[in-house]
């Protein structure tokens, strides 16, 4: 279906205008600027309920560029099955994480002036922050290799000159090492990706048949060279995801960053290029994925597993939080390894649910640095649950989403990446079901080993240290989190639109799944 | 006859609970902190729920109708493609078990929610409180009602959250809510736990088996292409033969049952259950009574008719596979029952002697059920003894609700007014409060298996369901167990009520905080279910014979159960022995034989006491195996991320800055130098191309 208005752009745009607004009129207006900005971050979760309600499988811009004389192909902006859940997620956090911000980074700008330096002021930061979910909404509307990559960079730059400005500890050299290693990975991604375009004689991997934006199906023209473009592809997207042995630079990016971009990059970012796996290799190179599936798989549970159990071990409640990013990043991959619909399906939900959950968590971070004088060391914490009611029940919901229990979303990507890994291997024998039984009791027990147990340092027992005379008020702070929470639970209802969305684009490219014995 | 009636599906029995504790949490929200509001949404939703499926049971028991009520609409559906589709929908299945236990599980829970409205009185939490023991109960009536898996997963998982909930509801883990003696350690492990601790333990011992659920519910939706209990029913005969020619029958079985073996606290998982006594003392008896572990023994009566029926159509094979997974459950069962008596006959604690022989006999329900299962490959010649064998663990279900929560209640008042939680603090207490005593007496000789209570008729049907098995070593460990249970429950009942306690400061304050009788709307409902443990056994004729139609009309059962236990030699000899015991036992306590110093004497009997009181430290085991090997693992991997750290951000920016260095060192400005080496690179780049070309 092709929308009337140009109303992908405008989502985009808006935002942006809205941002150098805010730019222009520094410390002034700010309510007003960060009020506005949610409500136009609002707009493609208008879009989305759009598309379910009128049963189209997608909705695309009315204004698309043609540059196949350029040979790059054509340039839409749309959603469609595969996407909606990340568009759903990306709106609602970005949404209300901009309200969030508004006493938090006003408190961190403040911190920072009474201590002698001189960040840009709140009208820079709602600046780059739009321009940071805007790119990041870019990421997921787009249809064109080309494209896809010029909004990451928009994501990258953006998020780098957020932490650099108004991030935590050292974050001169934490800003560089990100800048780094998310460029190691989108280089790599984009030498694949130029490869595969140049080869190809297009960069599109989303093409209007009719007025339905199609997947362009496997890479035909590559031969032998298809493995070695899924490998820089898969490697690029690796780093970004963060995945083990290339998941070094998040710990420190994510928990030195501002908590709002924490909130963020965390779920939402590192999560796209999870998005990006499904999107290009299982769409471009099904075959060489199918035997990689061992090796995916496994590194997925030891990421799983690996990263679990160092977060364990963090007594930095942020740090602790970015290391079961990097563990919720294994379930993804697990999903999508699976090669399955149901793993696929469940891999799109996890994103869902980790941007939820993950975003309810930083921001109870965010709530501890701002009111109780940046308390972020777990050591310190406990029997907060007294003071903070409302949060202590948020931050619960946030991690039901990680672990896996209903009535939060993640118990429907549970389930679903639990039928994939099952139908994988399972049933190839007896001594295949007991492994298989005992990694996924290994990996579901240490993320829920990780959640509960730091709910009991964080909120319960008796306090270990003084906590003053914090306690909680109800404000816009918290509230925002309460409706990131509440959209959250009605995604756990309302989840059958992203299940057969997904499915419906999975069904184009896969058939039935290439997964397993039954 | 299956009926899908319209009343039901506008009054899911799930849904009122499920709606009042949304209205909960939306007053909370609002402020709204009245105590009296929530207790009354709690109270009154769980009424509803029980008039509903009240209506529900007539439907079946007296018109002869299943109700099978599923939605129109899918919650979830997917088009995989090929034909093959995922739904779930959103429904209810009540057939004669599934009426049962919803009657029983929101009756239950309405007498200790009503209990609650004066126990938890004050409490800083009490809004927290209702909530969750409202979500509790609609959890547990959606899984016990449930159509499909995933509704009853989604249930079960309710369940687990709940609990975690109310066990650690006083989660600032003041000394006097712990569980265990404060500084007591077996193998250098603490033996105590805090409110908050035990509710992380059961989160995580049931979620383990949780895991195992959701796999075997995989492997099953995977082979027979539905979600649905019935619709797995009816084509069981295909997909076991499926599962047995490929050799995985008994494992997956044996794995989708773990969740069940976790909720219902069976060994490796029981420990769980016994730390969950920092809870309120309500939610101990809602816990052991009628939600939560009764999940489990719900799941395995539920499910062992549809196994045996399916392996009995499916062949021999399947056959042969399905006995291995009943034999497996039943010596866990038969393992756990004896543990836990075992350990109950020691403990000084009035809850956690209550906490074990929960364990204990929730081992007794699923040993019954799985035992009839164990004639399996005697084929349809053996329907009769599984169908038996799950009218036992239903009977024993029924009579143990009655009375344990009769029980936990009488204890949440003798903890209030000893203001301990060890029974060498409370004595005396039939002198000051008649009432409870008479109550304590019924419903522990009810527990103790003495007729005409109706725990004698439950535990005479379990007995013989094992009997039948022809496993003489069930049947013995079975029958040792009723003589510990029958021991540990006269001891506490003297020891509490007819002695002065051993701790003479606890006696002796008379008046408004001395020992005295329990508020009406306290008594009330304690008083209310010992008498039906009374009356249960008085009117066993009636009530079985409708309990035995009730599960002949439950899926997958195809022969009528007898409801009375036949009354042989055994049962005489077994009976007398057990009153022979019980007098054994009052005659050493009223007479004050000092086991104590008995054991404080003895090497050996010291020994033995350690052992039982640190339960097998069992508990130290798991923890060295489990939790501690993975902290350990936890520490290495902490080490390995560093240096993976310091690789990537000290070793490799090292090495870059130490090769420029040196590299600048070289060529310091020697301009023939740089020249020859971009000639040769240039070289080497055009070879490369040439090669790519295949010129060369």
């Amino acid at each position: 279906m092709i929308a009337s208005v140009p109303i992908f752009w405008i989502s985009i745009a808006l935002p942006i205008v809205l941002g150098i607004a805010a730019w222009l009129s520094g410390d002034r207006w700010r309510r007003g600027y960060s009020y506005a900005s949610a409500l136009s971050l609002l707009i493609p979760l208008g879009i989305v309920a759009y598309l379910y309600a009128s049963g189209a499988e997608s909705l695309v811009d009315s204004i698309g560029f043609n540059l196949t004389s350029y040979r790059i192909g054509y340039m839409y902006l749309g959603v469609d099955g595969l996407s909606a859940p990340i568009v759903i997620a990306l709106s609602i956090v970005t949404a209300f994480v901009s309200i969030y911000g508004l006493k938090y980074m006003g408190h961190r700008i403040e911190e920072m002036r009474s201590a002698g330096e001189s960040p840009p002021d709140y009208g820079a930061y709602q600046f780059l922050y739009n321009v940071f979910a805007a790119t990041m909404l870019g990421v997921a509307f787009a249809t064109n290799l080309v494209e896809f990559y010029i909004f990451l960079e928009g994501t990258l730059i953006s998020s780098f000159l957020l932490i650099m400005y108004y991030g935590y500890g050292e974050r001169w050299k934490i800003s560089m090492l990100y800048f780094v290693w998310t460029h190691i990975g989108a280089v790599t991604f984009l030498a694949g990706a130029l490869y595969y375009g140049v080869v190809e004689g297009a960069f599109d991997y989303l093409v209007l048949s009719g007025t339905n934006l199609v997947p362009v199906g496997p890479a035909t023209a590559l031969g032998s060279m298809a493995v070695v473009v899924a490998l820089l592809m898969f490697v690029g997207l690796a780093v970004k995801m963060a995945l083990f042995g290339v998941h070094m630079w998040l710990p420190y990016a994510h928990a030195e960053a501002p908590t709002p971009i924490s909130a963020l990059l965390s779920p939402s970012l590192i999560g796209l290029a999870g998005y990006a796996m499904a999107r290009f290799l299982v769409q471009y190179f099904p075959m060489i994925m199918e035997s990689w599936r061992p090796f995916l798989m496994g590194l997925a549970f030891l990421t799983i597993v690996y990263a679990g159990l160092n977060a364990l071990r963090q007594t930095d409640f942020k740090r602790l939080l970015a290391y079961s990013s990097v563990s919720q990043m294994g379930y993804m991959l697990l999903g999508i390894a699976t090669l399955t619909q149901y793993g696929l399906v469940g891999s799109m939900l996890l994103y869902a649910s980790h941007a939820v959950g993950k975003a309810l968590l930083f921001m109870t971070a965010g709530v501890f640095i701002v009111e109780m004088h940046n308390l972020r060391d777990i050591g310190r914490m406990g029997g907060l649950a007294r003071r903070y009611p409302l949060v202590a029940a948020l931050a619960l919901f946030g991690f039901m989403n990680l672990s896996g229990l209903p009535p939060a979303l993640g118990f429907w990507s549970e389930l679903f990446i639990v039928l994939g890994v099952v139908q994988t291997y399972a049933m190839n024998g007896l001594g295949y079901m007991i492994g298989m039984t005992a990694l996924l009791m290994l990996a579901l027990s240490v993320t829920a080993a990780y959640s509960f147990v730091t709910m009991r340092r964080i909120f319960y027992g008796q306090p270990r240290s003084d906590q003053g005379s914090a306690k909680e008020v109800i404000d816009p702070f918290k509230l925002s989190m309460l409706a990131i929470a509440i959209l959250g639970f009605v995604l756990f209802i309302m989840v059958n639109p992203m299940i057969s969305g997904v499915a419906a684009w999975l069904r184009l490219i896969l058939g039935s799944g290439l997964g397993g014995v039954v | 006859m299956i009926v899908s009636a319209p009343w039901y599906s506008w009054s899911s029995i799930w849904l009122v609970p499920f709606a009042a504790a949304a209205v909960m949490a939306v007053a909370w929200l609002l402020g709204v902190r009245r105590e009296r509001f929530y207790g009354l949404m709690s109270v009154l939703s769980i009424l509803a729920a029980a008039m509903v499926s009240t209506f529900a049971l007539y439907n079946v028991l007296a018109l002869h109708e299943t109700i099978d009520a599923v939605s129109s609409w899918n919650w979830v559906s997917l088009n995989i493609g090929s034909g093959t589709s995922l739904a779930i929908g959103v429904g209810s299945y009540l057939d004669g078990l599934g009426a049962i236990m919803a009657v029983i599980v929101s009756w239950l829970s309405f007498l200790i929610a009503v209990y609650s409205l004066e126990y938890m009185k004050g409490d800083w939490g009490v809004q927290r409180y209702f909530f969750f023991i409202t979500f509790f109960v609609g959890s547990m009536l959606l899984l016990v009602v449930a159509e499909n898996l995933v509704l009853m997963f989604i249930g079960w998982e309710g369940t687990g959250l709940a609990s975690y909930a109310l066990i650690g509801h006083w989660y600032t883990d003041e000394e006097d809510k712990w569980v265990g003696v404060p500084g007591r350690k077996a193998l250098g492990l603490p033996m105590y736990f805090e409110p908050s601790n035990s509710g992380v333990r059961a989160l995580m011992f049931t979620r383990l088996g949780d895991v195992g659920f959701l796999v075997g519910m995989s492997v099953l939706f995977l082979v027979a292409h539905t979600f649905s209990i019935p619709g797995l029913a009816a084509s069981a005969g295909s997909w076991m033969a499926y599962l047995a020619n490929n050799d995985l029958l008994a494992a997956v079985l044996f794995i989708f049952t773990l969740g069940a073996l976790a909720k219902s606290a069976q060994f490796p998982f029981h420990e769980w259950l016994v730390t969950a006594m920092t809870g309120p003392t309500p939610v101990s008896a809602l816990i052991h009574a009628a939600t939560m572990v009764k999940a489990g023994v719900y799941f395995v009566l539920r499910f062992a008719p549809i196994f045996f029926v399916g392996a009995v159509a499916a062949g021999v094979v399947a056959e042969a596979q399905s006995q291995v997974y009943f034999g497996i459950v039943a010596a866990l069962a038969a393992l756990t029952a004896f543990m836990m008596a075992t350990m109950a006959v020691v403990s000084n604690e009035f809850k956690l002697i209550l906490a074990y022989s929960t364990a204990s006999q929730l081992g007794y329900m699923i040993l019954a059920a799985a035992a009839g299962g164990l004639l399996v490959t005697q084929g349809s010649a053996a329907l009769a003894a599984m169908d038996q064998g799950v009218f036992a663990g239903l009977a024993q279900l029924l009579s143990h609700a009655v009375f344990k929560a009769a029980l936990f209640l009488i204890a949440g008042w003798a903890l209030h007014v000893a203001e301990s939680r060890f029974i060498d603090d409370m004595g005396n207490y039939a002198k000051y409060m008649k009432a409870t005593a008479v109550a304590m007496w019924l419903s522990g000789l009810s527990l103790a298996a003495i007729p005409p209570l109706s725990g004698f008729f439950s535990k005479e049907l379990v007995l013989e369901s094992v009997a039948q098995s022809g496993y003489t070593v069930l049947y013995l460990v079975a029958v040792v167990t009723a003589f510990f249970t029958a021991a540990y429950t006269t001891r506490l009942a003297v020891r509490v009520f007819h002695l002065p306690p051993v701790h003479a400061h606890a006696e002796g304050h008379e008046g408004v905080h001395g020992p005295r009788e329990a508020p009406s709307l306290m008594l009330g409902p304690y008083f209310l279910l010992a008498l039906g443990a009374l009356l249960l056994g008085i009117f066993w004729p009636i009530a079985g014979s409708k309990l035995s139609q009730g599960v002949y009309q439950t899926l997958s059962v195809l022969v009528r159960p007898e409801f009375m236990p036949a009354i042989d030699i055994a049962t005489i000899a077994i009976t007398s022995l057990l009153v022979v015991d019980i007098l054994l036992v009052v005659a050493a306590y009223l007479r004050r034989v000092d086991f104590m110093s008995a054991v404080r004497s003895s090497r050996l009997l010291s020994g033995i006491h350690s052992f039982l009181f640190d339960r097998w430290y069992l508990n130290s085991i798991i923890y060295y195996a489990f939790v501690y090997s993975f902290i350990g693992l936890s520490l290495v991997l902490h080490v390995v991320d560093h240096g993976i750290d310091v690789f990537y951000h000290r070793l490799l920016p090292a090495f870059a800055r130490g090769s420029s260095t040196g590299l600048r060192a070289t060529f310091g400005g020697r301009t023939d130098y740089s020249l020859a080496l971009y000639l040769s690179l240039t070289g080497v780049l055009v070879l490369l191309i040439l090669m790519v070309w295949g010129v060369i």
